[in-house]
């Protein structure tokens, strides 16, 4: 997978292309903002890092570029300034995610999956964690080999909580997601589907376990 | 003393004092001057009237004077018409003339040292007024009395006089008035630049550097004022923006080697040294990220209207904690009524400070416990842990600076609570810690004003913080 990496600091760029590369990412590293726009506007990659603190210009003008041209290329931004207020603007300015200096490489690659399996994106369709697998298209659900049937409902919830996981998603998030705004929603009705659905994970070995966090929502994770 | 504190009113109050003032003075003395004027107009009629008596005075050959008045004259001076009389008298005061009967003099007269000399009479139920002109008729000195009924005077100034009050004499204070209001209006439009830099004014504050007041229009005696109203505010400007540009800049600097150092350590093979150098590497990041937060408190201002949602933020916060919870075997939950409960802040660093509080209480809560944030309707927010709790004698100095209870322990650096007090401090709101019933601490954060806001959801979890 070809992907832009964005990054001034030599050093930093050289040691984030050797983790990526180890994680199969094919990269191509940049330096100015100048240089980023042209390879831009010439090359197509199907991911982009981009750090804010560039030498000659903010990297937000770089994304602003790509987004005014049409260019709906995931771009991750990677920045020093750790105000609300930047990743708000960062966001606000097309940016697909953040991640705020210093990082885990891990935490930057597991990301820039998340990112490339949204839908549009052509690539990684399947949602993997722990032995379960989730075929977003054919909305297939293995665990391990298996092909195991759950309700439309709880692979919905499923694609939800995988699509985050490591992450918290809220219950009015699944809410509004799982039924239409005509729909009256009980007001236990998530709390049901994710309780059928913790218990079927569990009936048929899954590896993974829906945490509730009371009041906030749900995250699902490898079991340890 | 009662002192006006508006141009315009103390302009109006002097003003209407000139104007009672103006309008009694005014008119007194026009009409004193005009009475003074009619009075010098009837003198000289007056004697007009006796020297247009000489030319008919002759001289006969025999010596002896002969007057021969023409018809209308003598009309005019007749008894009957009653309203103007004649007397030609001899320096001696004997009477030659007269068109009184009995040929009379008009009055007594001595004879006179100066050319002519006015008389008042009362005769015969009537005011009569006259002038004795002295007079040569061929070497022969004489004096001449004219009088004038006045009564009868029918003399069109006399009318304008009387009437000067009820038909002129009025005229001015409305006059005076109408000047106060068009003085009134103008200043009003002098100030109207002043007041629009005064209503910009209001909104200059820290979050707002950036504007200054308008130099167009402004009158020429208030333009220093602006200029150096402008001048401070960019010089207040250039250091709220060195400040600022300091601490992003130290952002940068700091967080660039960690990440590099970081992202070298993630590379380790030997798991066992990663993580160790892993875990140094976070408490430092933690350090430096706190410093930073301290930084930026020392010019952050709240802006104004900013609202914040106090279940929003408690839930954002704890979205933002549960992985590291669970991964420790803790767990994190809100409680309290599922609707917004806004209060007059900043999202950001009140996220900052729950997250402070969170970050705490998880350090300090038992595994297998639950950190529980929850949020009153009444602007409050408490976050809850099943820890030792804080001893009574702890809880001023755990919001000091770098304090810690066991300095053996790595992972923090005691700003945590500090920063919370400090954002606490910033808002006007207050900070108590108890204990919880069944072990462990409470701390509590209380705003002053409930403020009414619409619900708001929170979809975005983990977008700050």
């Amino acid at each position: 997978m070809r992907l832009l990496l964005v990054e001034d600091n030599e050093r930093f760029a050289a040691l984030l292309k050797r983790g990526l590369s180890a994680a199969g990412f094919v990269v191509d590293v940049l330096a100015t903002a100048d240089d980023a726009a042209a390879a831009l506007r010439t090359s197509r990659f199907e991911i982009v890092v981009l750090d804010l603190g560039l030498p000659d210009a903010d990297g937000l003008e770089v994304l602003t570029e790509m987004r005014r041209r049409g260019d709906p290329t995931p771009v991750l931004i990677l920045t020093a300034r750790g105000g609300l207020k930047d990743r708000v603007t960062g966001l606000q300015s097309g940016a697909d995610d953040y991640l705020v200096k210093p990082f885990a490489l891990e935490e930057l690659i597991a990301r820039l999956q998340a990112l490339l399996r949204r839908p549009g994106s052509l690539l990684g369709v399947a949602l993997k964690l722990g032995n379960v697998t989730l075929d977003t298209v054919a909305r297939q659900l293995f665990v391990g080999d298996q092909p195991i049937f759950f309700s439309p409902r709880e692979i919905a919830v499923l694609e939800h909580l995988l699509r985050r996981s490591g992450r918290v998603v809220a219950k009015t998030f699944l809410e509004d997601n799982l039924y239409g705004l005509s729909q009256e929603v009980g007001s236990n009705a998530v709390e049901v589907y994710v309780h059928r659905l913790r218990r079927h994970l569990a009936e048929v070995g899954a590896s993974v376990q829906i945490h509730t966090l009371r009041g906030v929502g749900y995250l699902i994770a490898a079991e340890k | 003393m009662w002192r006006f504190r508006s141009v315009v009113s103390r302009i109006i109050a002097l003003h209407l004092l000139a104007i009672v003032v103006t309008s009694i003075c005014m008119p007194l003395a026009l009409y004193m001057m005009l009475d003074y004027a009619a009075q010098e107009l009837h003198h000289r009629a007056l004697r007009e009237q006796a020297a247009q008596i000489l030319p008919y005075l002759d001289r006969r050959p025999d010596g002896a004077l002969q007057l021969s008045l023409p018809s209308a004259l003598a009309e005019f001076y007749s008894e009957a018409y009653g309203r103007a009389a004649f007397a030609v008298l001899d320096p001696d005061g004997r009477v030659l003339f007269s068109s009184l009967s009995g040929n009379r003099a008009i009055t007594r007269t001595r004879p006179l040292t100066t050319p002519f000399e006015y008389f008042a009479q009362h005769r015969d139920n009537t005011d009569i007024y006259g002038v004795t002109v002295t007079a040569d008729i061929g070497g022969q000195p004489l004096m001449v009395q004219v009088s004038e009924d006045l009564a009868h005077r029918d003399v069109l100034i006399d009318d304008i006089v009387a009437e000067f009050f009820t038909r002129v004499g009025w005229i001015t204070a409305p006059i005076l008035l109408l000047l106060l209001v068009i003085d009134v209006i103008i200043f009003r439009r002098v100030l109207r630049p002043i007041i629009a830099a005064s209503a910009l004014a209001e909104g200059i504050g820290p979050t707002r550097t950036e504007l200054r007041l308008p130099e167009e229009g402004m009158p020429q005696e208030v333009l220093p004022l602006v200029h150096a109203v402008n001048h401070a505010l960019d010089r207040l400007e250039e250091g709220f923006r060195g400040q600022r540009e300091f601490t992003a800049d130290a952002a940068h600097e700091l967080r660039t080697p960690l990440a590099i150092l970081r992202t070298q350590i993630d590379m380790i093979d030997d798991p066992e040294l990663a993580q160790s150098l892993r875990n140094d590497i976070e408490s430092m990041s933690r350090l430096v990220n706190q410093l930073l937060e301290m930084a930026e408190l020392e010019t952050f201002v709240i802006g104004d209207g900013e609202v914040a949602d106090l279940a929003a933020i408690a839930t954002e916060v704890a979205a933002y904690i549960a992985p590291l919870a669970l991964s420790q075997g803790k767990t994190v939950a809100v409680t309290g009524p599922r609707r917004s409960a806004p209060v007059r802040g900043n999202t950001d660093t009140l996220g900052r400070a729950v997250r402070n509080l969170v970050e705490n209480a998880l350090a300090h809560t038992a595994p297998r416990t639950t950190v529980e944030i929850s949020v009153g309707a009444l602007g409050t927010l408490s976050v809850a842990d099943h820890g030792p709790g804080v001893p009574i004698t702890e809880r001023e100095q755990i919001f000091r600076r770098f304090w810690r209870r066991d300095r053996r322990r790595a992972g923090s650096a005691g700003l945590g609570l500090s920063i919370v007090s400090r954002i606490i401090e910033m808002h006007g709101a207050t900070m108590t810690v108890e204990d919880r019933p069944g072990g462990g601490a409470i701390f509590s954060i209380r705003f002053p004003d409930v403020i009414e806001g619409p619900a708001t959801n929170t979809h975005q979890l983990e977008t700050a913080f």
